[in-house]
């Protein structure tokens, strides 16, 4: 009977997810369907595993016995997927919130989306206490740490704004090591101390020692990364204040490790001396540079892996993963600092991966990293519901109490007397608006709770009054302070991330500024931080660069990589306005964009139009545009939103896109078409689309007259008119010019007058790029072309 | 600034050149310390020569340009006051503008934006037009890329630049629309010295 019912309960699973969706119905229904699913199937596996042997047993024995049973058409053997099967299954929960939320438009504005998931949690977990079932343990620290931490952080580290990081490097690392300091030590004290003035309620509190109040504070200390992220994602502060509370969370990691290890070890015991205090600190330095250094080695072994992979496109993705998570694994193997690591490694490797690997592999860790880290984060929060409805609790009144007023006494304390004294030493000082955010964006999050759960339960008696302690405070920050920060942000005007385009402008006066602010620094005989800046930059330059980036493009300045880009971003946006329009004149003359005439009557004109002459020097920048590879080094961090990728649609597809335009722009000229474009103002794509698809003569080519000179390529001609060979065709007219590509030349002719069904082809063709193009330009994902799997750079 | 002026002694005209640049006494001296150290052969003014004794100066691409705006055109001597001067731009801004106010000079601070502006644009503007047009851009561009670029792109470049910036369709870039193109810039931050402070 049991079977049954799980059988009926997925098919009406799916049945639902079939039918339109009606937002909050769904998701209620989903909940349910979750809640009930999972613990009859907990339930039933028992069940179902001895029915399984039976059967098996009974197959088995058909071959001995006389006596046949009727072969089991259906069998159900649950046993065996089980495990796989309840993580898919919480996994596809977690999506599938993920989904809802964002169909509910006026939820998600109000309230944020870890609140959701952890309420999401508290339901479901909810519904398995109710089912009368064992709550799994789901929040088991195993399974956090190297399962459903790592992603996000490495996450956070490969898209870690170097720049404002570095520049602002001294006051994070205050918050992060003397503020949680200050944070464990004061929690614990005060706590202790409180504890300890009831004498004449004598309660469980007096039990509690000074080192097991230590470590508790040293627990609860901690800003939490993933809170932190997960929040101040949707509130989008400005780069500074983002940065300093996001780097605190980062790297207040190691002081946790080492607090925690400390305190645990010796809590047994009863008493930590000086000395330990002395090892302490060194272990703290030992724990935080260790793990730095062992990020950074992994990431210089990843950065020069994928020097070589030019052949194997397809797993450059994973080299970048595998080296991460085994950097924290190994930090993890000697008790250093994972976290640290993970960063070191993704912002160390990045700037050499990304100019060694192809666009497509960039575009595929981009998206595989966003993946993991958004279904990790929502696991986790699903995670904290579920873990807080199993319990165990222990409801103390005065320690929860106490706990969460002392937390926030402690951080706004912490953060304005560390202000005062990190403004004497800064150039922009923290104001008091920032000050408050700070202070009010300290979120705990899972961390602590995993910490708290990995405690000995003998070591540590109190163990589930401070759980309930640290459920408490991380629902009071996620919910209390998550849910108001944005309109405290929008009440206290603080300044808002800026969604600056950067101009060619802003990259070369910056440049300038800080060649000029280094030499100034020099005749002043003054080592400041563009010295050593610009010498990091020299010694890169020099000899990291040579090292870890693959054949010329480690050569390539800073500026020429930021000017292709923009370039790039030109002839993105030439295409979305619909292909034939002429540029307004802000493209300068010698930028091939140009030169694309509207449609004009044949005979009326067509004397008139000269044959667009190539000048070589276009030509020349053509190929070597075409040359380099196309995702350049983002030197000023894109601002990005965690959950709508679809942002940028020049990151993506941009390459195909590009090549695919640039060819369309050499038929036109070659060809000496014009182009019977309908005149047009700037249209949405699929507007271009339909055009296309109701007028397949929109963009061929006019049967040639004989007033008008044409060229025509011989483009196809030992190979299929296939787009993917056309690709090759230019870059292997390219690699003459001192490409030291595998290819050698076959030099593009601009051949001799071609027959009839050559023409038709080419029609066919530069339609098919057209609606390719069309078709990338809404699609932002890795292009679904199957035939163009082959990388389009050597 | 109550610091005794016996110090301040061997610099001449320091209690003007502390009220007029800002700089406290001690920064004052530190920077005449740094002047005498500069000046070899002990002349009481800076040579073009002096400058280049600083070796890292020869490795910047725009080490010659920097050594040139100490001396105002014609001159072949800096001497300390105007030494002070132009590295008074790049003094950290005031927290409180109030020292500027009881001084009574209503001149502007020479770490003003503006100020930091103009001095940047002089250093553009090696022809002293007025304006940055396409070929001191293009000066600029060269020394900057180091020769690792080739002749059009360097042109491409210069001319997307001056088109973004020229607002008033004259192929040059005056002192405002260069202002305008830097003003997402944080100038404060970015040139300012944490030793002057």
């Amino acid at each position: 009977l049991k079977l049954q019912g799980g059988n009926t309960l997925q098919w009406l699973l799916i049945l639902l997810m079939l039918c339109p969706p009606r937002g909050l119905l769904l998701l209620t229904v989903l909940v349910l369907l979750e809640g009930s699913v999972l613990p009859l199937g907990a339930a039933s596996s028992p069940d179902i595993s001895h029915h399984a042997n039976s059967d098996k047993h009974q197959v088995a024995d058909v071959g001995h016995n006389a006596t046949k049973k009727p072969f089991p058409v259906l069998a159900v053997e649950y046993d065996r997927v089980q495990i796989p099967f309840e993580i898919s299954l919480w996994v596809l929960l977690a999506s599938l919130m993920k989904l809802g939320f964002h169909l509910i438009p006026r939820l998600s504005s109000i309230v944020p989306e870890s609140c959701l998931l952890i309420v999401v949690g508290l339901l479901v977990g909810g519904l398995i206490k109710l089912a009368g079932e064992e709550v799994p343990p789901v929040l088991d620290s195993r399974l956090f740490f190297l399962c459903l931490l790592p992603p996000i952080i490495l996450d956070a580290g490969y898209f870690l704004p170097i720049r404002p990081f570095m520049e602002n490097l001294g006051t994070i690392l205050m918050f992060a090591v003397v503020g949680t300091l200050w944070n464990a030590f004061f929690i614990g004290g005060v706590l202790y101390g409180v504890a300890q003035i009831q004498p004449a309620n004598p309660s469980d509190l007096h039990q509690l020692d000074l080192l097991p109040c230590l470590l508790f504070g040293s627990i609860i200390s901690a800003v939490d990364p993933v809170a932190v992220l997960a929040v101040f994602e949707e509130i989008h502060i400005n780069e500074l204040l983002h940065i300093l509370v996001f780097g605190e969370s980062l790297l207040n990691d190691a002081v946790t490790v080492v607090l925690y290890h400390l305190f645990e070890e010796y809590a047994g015991v009863g008493t930590v001396t000086v000395l330990d205090g002395l090892l302490g600190v060194i272990s703290f330095l030992v724990v935080a540079l260790g793990g730095v250094l062992v990020g950074a080695i992994y990431g210089i072994l990843a950065a020069f892996t994928s020097r070589f992979t030019s052949h194997t496109r397809v797993i450059e993705p994973l080299f970048v993963f595998v080296y991460s998570y085994m950097a924290y694994l190994s930090a993890e193997i000697f008790h250093l600092s994972g976290i640290m690591a993970l960063i070191a490694c993704g912002a160390v490797m990045r700037p050499y991966v990304e100019a060694n690997i192809s666009h497509k592999s960039h575009t595929t860790i981009k998206y595989f990293l966003k993946m993991w880290s958004s279904v990790s984060e929502t696991l986790i929060f699903i995670f904290l519901g579920v873990a807080t409805v199993d319990g165990p609790h222990a409801w103390n009144w005065t320690f929860v109490t106490v706990t969460v007023i002392l937390c926030l006494v402690a951080r706004v304390i912490g953060v304005v007397g560390l202000t005062y004294v990190i403004n004497k030493f800064r150039i922009v000082k923290l104001t008091t608006k920032d000050q408050f955010i700070i202070a009010y964006g300290g979120l705990r999050g899972a961390i602590a709770f995993s910490l708290g759960f990995l405690l000995n339960q003998d070591h540590f008696p109190m163990r589930k009054m401070f759980l309930t302690a640290i459920i408490t405070v991380i629902f009071f920050t996620v919910f209390v302070q998550g849910m108001t920060i944005k309109p405290l942000v929008e009440l206290l005007a603080v300044k808002k991330k800026q969604e600056a385009k950067r101009s060619i402008n802003e990259e070369i006066h910056t440049q300038f500024l800080d060649h000029l602010l280094t030499g100034i620094e020099d005749i002043c005989g003054h080592y400041g931080h563009h010295h050593w800046k610009d010498k990091l930059n020299r010694f890169n330059k020099k000899y990291v660069k040579k090292c870890l980036i693959a054949g010329e493009r480690s050569k390539e300045p800073q500026l020429i990589a930021f000017y292709h880009k923009m370039e790039m971003k030109q002839a993105i946006e030439l295409v979305e306005s619909g292909g034939g329009v002429k540029l307004p004149s802000a493209v300068p003359s010698t930028v091939s964009m140009q030169n694309i005439q509207p449609k004009k009557p044949p005979p009326v004109k067509a004397a008139e139009r000269a044959l667009p002459q190539l000048p070589k020097g276009r030509e020349e920048e053509i190929r070597k545009i075409l040359r380099s590879n196309l995702q350049r080094t983002r030197q000023r961090l894109r601002s990005y939103n965690r959950h709508t990728l679809v942002a940028d649609p020049y990151e993506d597809g941009f390459g195909d896109l590009l090549l695919k335009k640039q060819k369309m722009i050499e038929l036109e000229k070659k060809m000496n078409n014009y182009l019977t474009v309908p005149a047009a103002p700037p249209d949405s794509p699929t507007m271009c689309r339909a055009r296309l698809a109701s007028d397949p003569q929109a963009y061929s080519v006019k049967p040639t007259s004989d007033r008008v000179p044409t060229i025509q390529v011989d483009l196809a001609s030992p190979q299929s008119p296939d787009s993917v060979n056309l690709l090759d065709e230019f870059r292997r007219a390219e690699q003459p010019r001192g490409e030291a590509g595998p290819d050698q030349g076959l030099m593009m002719k601009p051949a001799s007058a071609q027959s009839g069904p050559n023409k038709s082809r080419e029609d066919d063709e530069s339609r098919d790029q057209q609606q390719k193009l069309m078709r990338c330009l809404s699609d932002p994902g890795p292009s679904a072309d199957e035939d163009e799997d082959e990388p389009f750079l050597p | 600034m109550g610091s005794s002026s016996s110090d301040m002694s061997h610099i001449p005209d320091a209690q003007e050149l502390m009220q007029e640049t800002g700089f406290s006494a001690a920064h004052l001296a530190r920077l005449h310390e740094r002047f005498e150290f500069l000046d070899k052969d002990d002349r009481g003014e800076l040579s073009p020569e002096d400058f280049s004794t600083v070796s890292e100066l020869a490795m910047n691409p725009i080490g010659d340009r920097i050594i040139a705006a100490f001396f105002s055109p014609g001159q072949q001597a800096v001497d300390f006051p105007s030494f002070v001067r132009i590295l008074a731009h790049f003094r950290p801004t005031d927290a409180n503008r109030s020292r500027n106010g009881r001084n009574g000079a209503q001149q502007e601070p020479a770490n003003s934006r503006t100020n930091r502006l103009k001095f940047v644009f002089q250093l553009y503007d090696q022809d002293r037009d007025g304006k940055i047009s396409r070929e001191d851009l293009l000066e600029v561009l060269r020394a900057m890329l180091e020769m690792q670029v080739e002749e059009e792109q360097l042109q491409s470049i210069a001319e997307r630049a001056i088109q973004e910036a020229d607002l008033d369709q004259d192929d040059a870039i005056s002192f405002d629309e260069f202002r305008k193109s830097l003003e997402k810039v944080n100038i404060e931050h970015k040139m300012s010295i944490r030793f002057l402070e």
